[in-house]
């Protein structure tokens, strides 16, 4: 890798927000250094200031009530930072470009393709109409669009999400910019998607020597894409070095505990140690310091051996279903127990409607002939992407959406014939655990009234004081504290937030517990302890899990039997470490592959390849 | 941990944060405007409840034959005056008739001897001079008078009830029915959304003007309560659809689908998770909608068409300014009351529109 002569230069940056309780550091004192043709990554989780650094280089941050307090951001040896309002309107676009997250949003809905692009180029000069199309037409083919002329007259809503991010880079590439910000670009997409992303954002940088700073929270897409990497902790960045050496050799405790938390698919511990496991911060007044600890031996042997085996379900079944018994050393559920969960060629479809009358003119099967049984104690992993039905089984298994055909059945009982005022008090047993912690706490409850509130409508706890000492040690049980109990949603950090919402599911004693993408919205560190704490309370309640998610690796790390989904049909089924190791459906496999895959030697091949490339 | 094992320790209190309501007040409190908005109608508050005190020829407390009466709320309701007054022909004229059959008699009486009904004749009270038609502001006639005589001051304070009642009746009315009916429809959906969606397209197609106007045809003795009843019953359209727009977001919400399977009743669920969620958004259109219906009633007041006299009104000021243009003062003091009222509201209903804004609120990363 050729440390090429920096593009742009970031020397010691600071912004700043202006808030009700003073200055908030957003980025604190940061210098970086872009290469020629050089791919940066830019790492760390949600505040870090990763994404206001991006936003600063371009100053797009809204001056109502964001400043550069000091520093330089150097390119081409002019300054941004004090550049006026008109020369900077001449670098964005044209020398730097940006995209962002959610390709959604990114486009307006109102144009086609063909204007939004081209608009783009005009700005760079064009003005011949069929020279713009013929250039619109060439950076579609270019990124990657199989049919360039039928998108150009499509608009936005009528393009898949991967589609528009690739729109989305030939809006940024139009003016062929020096400089290419990624934010988070393939976060909001299938993993078989931002396979498809990173390989053509590896092509256009080795095409057109473009430099790009990738900004991500996940060090698995870092490591397919980054030649040097920076990680970013509460705005600053901590480590900086080549990809290899922060994989190999990471020296800041933080970025150890970064790379350690993920949930790996070729991982077979039964804990995820946590970022606090390596390290531990200290308030200093208004700055923080960071404590290294050394992770004693003892706890990595407890990370493999706390906790039960897996729980796989009863031989008889597993042969039945045509799949050879694993030899490893799990446990298997005795043939004579009948499962707590069965679920019989579940069928959920939604109708389309149209016209002045909603006439219904098809429909939609997002759930389409879904059948698998789930053991007392077990945890069953059910994995696709986007749009599979993997939500919808888990929704119509709590009948939150109705069933158009399909057996469910809870402990031997037809949980579908449930009616009113019976089905209301079997609810209490099956409970849920939904993915944004932010939108699954009602505001303007307490958490004492979030947690007591449905005891008191299922009878748990013989007053109010004896609900409120259970809600107060089911907190406890979650790693919260009792003070916690006076306060509001708004007043905790999303990972507490989603221990709020673990403990209203369990303040009612549920038996059976549904995590739909329950951890899908925290940062990789709280993962871990969430993932931990959801297995910790499983060994001492007794819970039973269906868990839901798109990440193979979370869901290989949780469960015991998994299920992976597509087009609403289960396409393979079997022990999650079976599954991994010996995929047996195309489609699994598929998916498997696409996983951003941040082991030592790949990285190493990747650069290899990329310097016979330079 | 077994959990069904009962718990030791029992709590003390834990402090309690502040509520959601605590926090927008905490907001609000900030804004200036908004502040002098709500500053302006606690003003009008008082104005209103102790006008008899303010303006007003009857005695706020007397001692007359041996007994406390509290003839001012008279003011306020005809039969809350003692009917002894009326036996004793005092025919509203009380400080040479109270001394002249009680000596003994004491009274405290309003900051200004004035009559919001009628025309104050000369020496009723001691060296008060004769209240002439269409007189121009002076130190007896703090606003001047009206062509009947009447004191525009005293009209004004007492006018200041109406304006405030007229206001919050009508849009009381409004919110009932406007967050009952949407609530329902955007909580349950199907075809009872479609049957109140198409009521409100009806009910929102009637003028209210001439509905009124059509009212006071038709009604023998029109008062002030069936006008109010009218923008009321006509005025929910818009409190209805933001309603029903926020129960149908807030109905598959998270935490609302995780009350369900928590399997909370529905009365719970509707009352407790749904409906305080949603009053935020609807308190504002609810303060735009006083500011209207307080200038409906004034529009209909100046047009000749308002609450029939002798109930005193901004407006019917107004009505006389229009017949005598070049007498200022019957158009400049209950112009710029009605101005400054309906800015207030409007200035209040903005203030909360920001303080409650969620996406001011809670920080989302």
């Amino acid at each position: 890798m050729t440390s090429a002569a920096p593009i742009l230069e970031i020397d010691r940056l600071k912004t700043y927000f202006r808030s009700a309780h003073g200055p908030v550091k957003a980025v604190d004192d940061i210098s970086l250094s872009l290469g020629l043709g050089e791919t940066l990554g830019v790492v760390g989780e949600s505040g870090s200031g990763k994404s206001v650094t991006a936003l600063t280089i371009l100053r797009l941050l809204p001056e109502a009530s964001a400043h550069i307090e000091a520093g330089k951001i150097v390119f081409l040896g002019r300054d941004l930072v004090r550049l006026p309002k008109k020369e900077i309107q001449k670098v964005r676009g044209r020398m730097i470009s940006m995209i962002f997250q959610e390709p959604g949003t990114s486009l307006n809905p109102v144009f086609t393709v063909a204007q939004q692009v081209g608009e783009a180029i005009k700005l760079g000069g064009e003005n011949s109409a069929a020279k713009v199309r013929e250039k619109t037409l060439q950076l579609l083919q270019e990124v990657g669009i199989r049919d360039p002329e039928r998108i150009m007259g499509s608009y936005p809503h009528q393009v898949s999400g991967g589609q528009k991010q690739r729109v989305m880079i030939a809006i940024a590439l139009s003016c062929d910019p020096k400089i290419l910000i990624a934010d988070e670009p393939t976060t909001a997409l299938d993993v078989t998607v931002q396979a498809q992303i990173l390989d053509l954002l590896r092509k256009l940088r080795d095409e057109r020597q473009m430099s790009i700073l990738f900004i991500s929270h996940d060090l698995g897409v870092i490591s397919e894409i980054a030649d040097h990497v920076a990680v970013m902790y509460r705005g600053k960045v901590v480590e900086t070095g080549s990809v290899l050496d922060i994989f190999r050799n990471p020296k800041h405790p933080y970025t150890k505990g970064l790379l350690a938390c993920r949930p790996r698919l070729a991982g077979d511990t039964r804990r995820l140690l946590t970022v606090s496991d390596f390290m531990e911060v200290r308030k200093n007044g208004d700055s923080i310091e960071i404590i290294e600890k050394q992770v004693p031996a003892t706890r990595l042997a407890e990370l493999q051996s706390r906790g039960r085996e897996r729980l796989l379900s009863p031989k008889g079944e597993l042969t039945k279903l045509g799949i050879t018994l694993p030899a490893s050393n799990a446990t298997f559920v005795p043939e004579d127990q009948s499962p707590i969960l069965r679920v019989e060629n579940l069928e959920v479809h939604f109708p389309i409607k149209k016209g002045v009358f909603r006439r219904t003119v098809g429909e939609v099967k997002a759930v389409n002939g879904v059948s698998f049984n789930v053991y007392k104690g077990q945890t069953l992993g059910l994995v696709g992407e986007s749009g599979c039905g993997k939500t919808t089984t888990g929704r119509a298994i709590l009948r939150l959406v109705p069933i158009t055909s399909g057996k469910v059945e809870f402990e031997g009982k037809n949980f579908l014939g449930l009616r009113g005022e019976e089905l209301r008090t079997a609810r209490r047993r099956i409970q849920v655990i939904f993915q944004d912690p932010y939108s699954s706490l009602n505001p303007r409850l307490t958490v004492e009234a979030a947690l007591t509130g449905p005891m008191k409508t299922h009878r748990v706890g013989k007053n109010p004081a004896d609900r409120r000492d259970r809600a107060a040690a089911t907190l406890e049980e979650c790693g919260l504290l009792t003070e916690h109990l006076g306060r509001y949603p708004h007043e905790f950090s999303g990972g507490q937030r989603q221990r709020i919402c673990i403990a209203r599911a369990l303040a009612v004693e549920p038996e059976f517990v549904i995590c739909d993408e329950s951890v899908s919205a925290l940062d990789v560190s709280v993962q871990a302890q969430v993932l931990n704490l959801l297995k910790d309370l499983q060994d001492d309640r007794g819970l039973t899990y269906i868990f839901i998610s798109h990440d193979l690796g979370v869901v290989k790390f949780m469960s015991d039997m998994m299920a992976v989904m597509n087009g609403g049909k289960i396409v393979e089924f079997g022990p999650s470490d079976e599954i991994y190791r010996n995929p047996s459906n195309d489609y699994t496999r598929n998916l498997i592959a696409a996983i951003p895959d941040d082991s030592l030697s790949s990285i190493e091949r990747r650069q290899q390849l990329r310097q016979l490339h330079a | 941990m077994n959990t069904q094992q009962q718990p030791v320790r029992t709590l003390k209190r834990v402090p309690r944060s502040p509520g959601y309501w605590q926090d927008v007040w905490r907001r609000f409190r900030r804004k200036l405007f908004p502040m002098l908005g709500l500053a302006f109608i606690g003003f009008l508050v008082i104005v209103a409840v102790f006008a008899p005190a303010i303006a007003g020829t009857k005695p706020v407390v007397c001692e007359y034959k041996g007994t406390l009466y509290f003839p001012a709320l008279g003011y306020l309701n005809t039969t809350w005056e003692n009917p002894i007054f009326r036996v004793d022909k005092f025919r509203g004229v009380y400080p040479e008739n109270l001394t002249k059959n009680d000596p003994k008699a004491w009274a405290v009486w309003p900051l200004v001897y004035q009559d919001p009904y009628r025309r104050v004749r000369a020496n009723e009270w001691p060296g008060l001079p004769a209240a002439e038609p269409l007189m121009p502001p002076d130190r007896y006639h703090l606003f001047g008078t009206d062509p009947a005589g009447v004191d525009v001051f005293a009209k004004m304070v007492h006018g200041t009830r109406t304006a405030l009642v007229v206001g919050f009746i009508s849009m009381g009315i409004a919110a009932i029915i406007g967050i009952t009916l949407g609530a329902i429809a955007g909580y349950f959906g199907g075809w009872i959304d479609s049957l109140v969606s198409r009521l409100i397209e009806v009910v929102m197609c009637i003028p209210t003007l001439i509905l009124i106007l059509a009212l006071i045809a038709v009604v023998e003795r029109p008062t002030i309560w069936h006008m109010m009843a009218i923008i009321g019953f006509t005025g929910w359209t818009g409190i209805a659809r933001l309603t029903r727009g926020e129960f149908l977001r807030l109905r598959n919400t998270e935490f609302v689908l995780a009350a369900i399977s928590l399997g909370i009743r529905r009365p719970t669920i509707i009352f407790r998770h749904v409906l305080p969620n949603a009053m935020a958004p609807v308190l504002v259109p609810i303060t735009f909608g006083i500011a209207a219906a307080i200038l409906i009633e004034a529009s209909l007041s100046f047009l000749g068409f308002g609450a029939p006299p002798p109930n005193p009104s901004w407006g019917t000021i107004l009505d006389a300014g229009r017949a005598n243009l070049s007498k200022w003062w019957l158009v400049t003091f209950p112009g710029v009351a009605i101005l400054f009222t309906v800015l207030s509201y409007n200035l209040v209903g903005e203030g909360l529109q920001e303080a409650t804004d969620p996406r001011l609120r809670d920080g989302r990363a």
